[in-house]
Parts: structure tokens; C-alpha cells; sequence
């Protein structure tokens, strides 16, 4: 074989092997079944529950903030807006916006990173959500928060990190009250997370003390559901 | 035997097998990472070029996911069982200051291109090193934000630090195709078909 034979070789070897890619495909979610518990697993040891550094508020990046939308923008009405939380709680609650407003005020300088790549520092102002699970008093049995959006968007989170001092119901985006395309009224936010466990338009919290089939709209189309940052 | 031809050298097959897996697993990585790009393109964002489906794994952006984080752990642990057994027992591989100059003053062909493999060979350890860091700088950068932070040295021209993350995450593959092959071409220089099979069969 001389050196240009080998060169044909090589070009159709690795062609074969971008091929075999393709069919590889298939194992994606396989490959991800395989690995996902360990990393995760791992990335709950990592995430501590202390607070991770902030940003200064002149660094929010406004423009690099894109909307991404799984059913459109549902428009609230803000007067007969509730907040339902039910479930492992001693004491059910539906929260207007008034009742938000009276609970102590948080604002978080963080970077939103989103699945795509994409990242954008925004400061995001509202409740905490431990503030209200707390309010709600929740069960020790409770061990996973779902989430329901007006647009049916559906999340699971654990309650570890739902509990993060830094993971918010804002209803405030940059200073200025959340517009309907970021959330508008209440949406949650917290930097430990990947932008798409962040609901927007949520309007119910359910404690449980289990998963269930559904673990989120982008998980169950294979997404991570820790995804933790 | 089958063979008519003098006898084939081999490296110990665990050299061989190790060589095999690093092909592999880069492959995976870059593919899969070149899939991730493509859900957000570093240059150009939403209306950026994407990269050829032929180039890519995982079929979009969750299957990219999987592949690459995936095998980052078998990355890692093969990246420090290949460094950890360098130092013990290869350590002549590495390239050192005396390289630079034979490649510059030594007079022996030879001499110069063994000088310009061991520099080679080290770039591409310090490379796989730096995607491995890049990558955990963006895989966490809420608990290694102190990681992540040290690619704000560009903020002065402008380029924010998550900006600067993905490039230079991204340039990691092409260093590494370049390494690849003066790693190749350098190899060949030495040994030619007998080496390679040596290495590869």
C-alpha cells in the first residue's frame, strides 16, 4: 500500500465513522440514561446551599436576554391572578399579587444560562420561594416542588434546591415589573439552575414527596432534570 | 501463521488500546459539542451558521447533551491516567526548553522533528487540559464561578466572560485537528505504514 492508497483508507475509514454518527444518534438517549444518575447525583454535592456571588446591577446584559417560548405569551390578568400552592403543605394557600408584594422583597444579580449557550446577567426581584413554601408550611415529607404555568408548561425541581436562598418568584425583571414575554406576573428564577427548570407565568406549586411520570415539558423530551449550574 | 511478510511490530496492546480510546473519545466530544454549538451558534447566535449534520452527534441538541456529559467523566479519567502515566514512565515524550533550541540551531533533521513532536505532544496535553477546564467553567458556573471568572479578561475589549468561555472552548478543536496532524504527518516521518500499524492493529 503506498502513502496515497493510505490516504483514501483514511478519508474512507473516518467518513464510515461520521456515518456510523448518525446511527449513533439513536443511542443518545441511552448513552444519557447511562450517566445522568452519577452526574447528577454529583451535581447535588456540589450545589451548596449558600448564596453563589452575584453580579453588580450596572453588569445586566438587557439585549442578551432572548425569550424563548415552549406555547406562547398567556396573558395574566393581574387582578384575578392566584398562586395556588397545595399538596405536602400544612396550610394550603392562593396568593394574589398583593400577598406577594407584602412578603420581604429579594433581588438577584445572576447570570441566566440558557441549554442552547446562550447566557445574560439579569436582576431579577421578588419573593423567595422557600418565603412562600414556608408560609405554606411545608411537610418534612415533602422532598420534589411541580410547577404548573398558565401555558402549561410543566417542571419538577427538588426541593433542596427550590429551598436555595437565591431562587426567587420574581415578579420584577432589571427594576421594571416583568413584562408578559419574561414571565409577567410571577415567574420563578434561581442562578443554580439551566433557564428551562425557570417557569415562566407560574401559577401553581404542588409539594410531593415522589416524582411522577411527567418530570418536566423539556425532560420528558430528553432534557437533564437537575440540570444544576 | 498467516502473515508472509517479515514480522509486524506492536506496541503493548494497552499502549495500542489507550491510543484507540483517546481517538474515540475525543471524537465523541468534539462531535457532540459541535451539536451543542449548533443550538446556539458562538458566532452569530440565532442566525449563525451551523455546523454539517455529518460533522455533529446526538441528532439535536438533548442528544449532544447526553454524548458529551456523558463521556466528560471518561474524558477526564483517561486524560489523567494518560498524564499520570507520562510523568511515570514516559516522561522523555514531554517536550522541554532544549527543544526549542535544537529546533532552531540543531544541525540533525531528525533531531529537529523529535524536538518538534515532544512540543507537539505537550501542546495537546495542555490543550485536552484547557477544554477540560473551559468545559467544567461552563458546565458549573454558579459553584466554580471563581473558574469561570477568570475568563473576564477580555470584559476591557468587551467580550463578556461567558462570550470568551465559548470561544475558547470551541478552539479547543481546532488546535486539536492541527495537533492531530503534525502529530500524524511527524509520525509518519518516523515510521511510516509500519509505525502506524504498529500503533494501530
Amino acid at each position: 500500500m503506498n502513502r496515497r492508497q493510505l490516504l483514501g483508507l483514511g478519508l474512507g475509514g473516518s467518513s464510515s465513522l461520521f456515518l456510523g454518527g448518525c446511527a449513533l444518534n439513536g443511542l443518545s438517549a441511552a448513552v444519557g440514561d447511562a450517566t445522568q444518575p452519577l452526574n447528577e447525583r454529583i451535581e447535588a454535592l456540589l450545589q451548596g446551599q449558600g448564596k453563589v456571588p452575584e453580579f453588580r446591577p450596572d453588569k445586566v446584559e438587557p439585549a442578551a436576554l432572548l425569550v424563548n417560548s415552549f406555547n406562547g405569551v398567556p396573558r395574566l390578568d393581574p387582578e384575578r391572578y392566584r398562586l395556588q400552592v397545595k399538596g405536602l403543605v400544612g396550610r394550603p394557600l392562593s396568593l394574589d399579587l398583593g400577598a406577594l408584594a407584602a412578603l420581604p422583597q429579594h433581588t438577584c444579580v445572576m447570570r441566566h444560562v440558557c441549554v442552547e449557550g446562550w447566557a445574560a446577567v439579569v436582576a431579577w426581584s421578588g419573593v423567595r420561594l422557600a418565603d412562600v413554601l414556608r408560609l405554606a408550611q411545608l411537610s418534612p415529607l415533602g422532598g420534589y416542588l411541580l410547577i404548573d404555568s398558565a401555558d402549561s408548561y410543566f417542571e419538577s425541581w427538588d426541593l433542596a434546591s427550590a429551598l436555595h436562598p437565591q431562587t426567587l418568584l420574581a415578579t420584577h425583571m432589571n427594576g421594571a415589573p416583568l413584562p408578559a414575554a419574561n414571565g409577567a406576573p410571577v415567574r420563578l428564577t434561581a442562578p443554580i439552575k439551566l433557564g428551562y427548570k425557570q417557569s415562566k407565568w407560574v401559577t401553581g406549586l404542588r409539594v410531593t414527596a415522589q416524582l411522577g411520570e411527567r418530570r418536566g415539558t423539556w425532560e420528558d423530551q430528553g432534557y437533564e432534570w437537575f440540570a444544576g449550574l | 501463521m498467516a502473515h508472509t511478510s517479515a514480522r509486524q511490530p506492536h506496541h503493548p496492546l494497552w499502549t495500542r488500546a489507550f491510543h484507540g480510546f483517546n481517538l474515540v473519545v475525543l471524537l465523541v466530544m468534539a462531535a457532540s459539542g459541535l451539536q451543542i454549538y449548533n443550538a446556539n451558534p458562538v458566532f452569530g447566535g440565532r442566525g449563525g451558521a451551523v455546523v454539517p449534520e455529518l460533522f455533529t452527534l446526538g441528532g439535536w441538541l438533548a442528544g449532544g447533551r447526553d454524548w458529551h456529559f456523558g463521556f466528560m467523566g471518561l474524558y477526564a479519567l483517561n486524560l489523567g491516567l494518560w498524564l499520570a502515566l507520562l510523568v511515570q514512565r514516559r516522561r522523555r515524550r514531554l517536550g522541554e526548553l532544549g527543544d526549542l533550541t535544537a529546533l532552531k540551531a540543531s544541525a540533525s533533521a531528525p533531531r529537529r522533528r523529535l524536538s518538534a513532536h515532544r512540543i507537539v505532544y505537550t501542546l495537546m496535553l495542555i490543550v485536552l487540559a484547557f477544554s477540560l477546564i473551559s468545559g467544567l467553567a461552563m458546565y458549573k458556573p454558579a459553584q466554580f464561578w471563581w473558574l469561570t471568572s477568570l475568563f473576564a479578561l477580555a470584559e476591557p475589549l468587551g467580550v463578556t466572560s461567558w462570550q470568551m468561555l465559548r470561544v475558547s472552548h470551541l478552539a479547543t478543536i481546532p488546535a486539536m485537528v492541527l495537533l492531530v496532524l503534525a502529530h500524524v504527518v511527524l509520525s509518519w516521518r518516523v515510521g511510516g505504514l509500519r509505525l502506524l500499524r504498529a500503533m494501530t492493529l
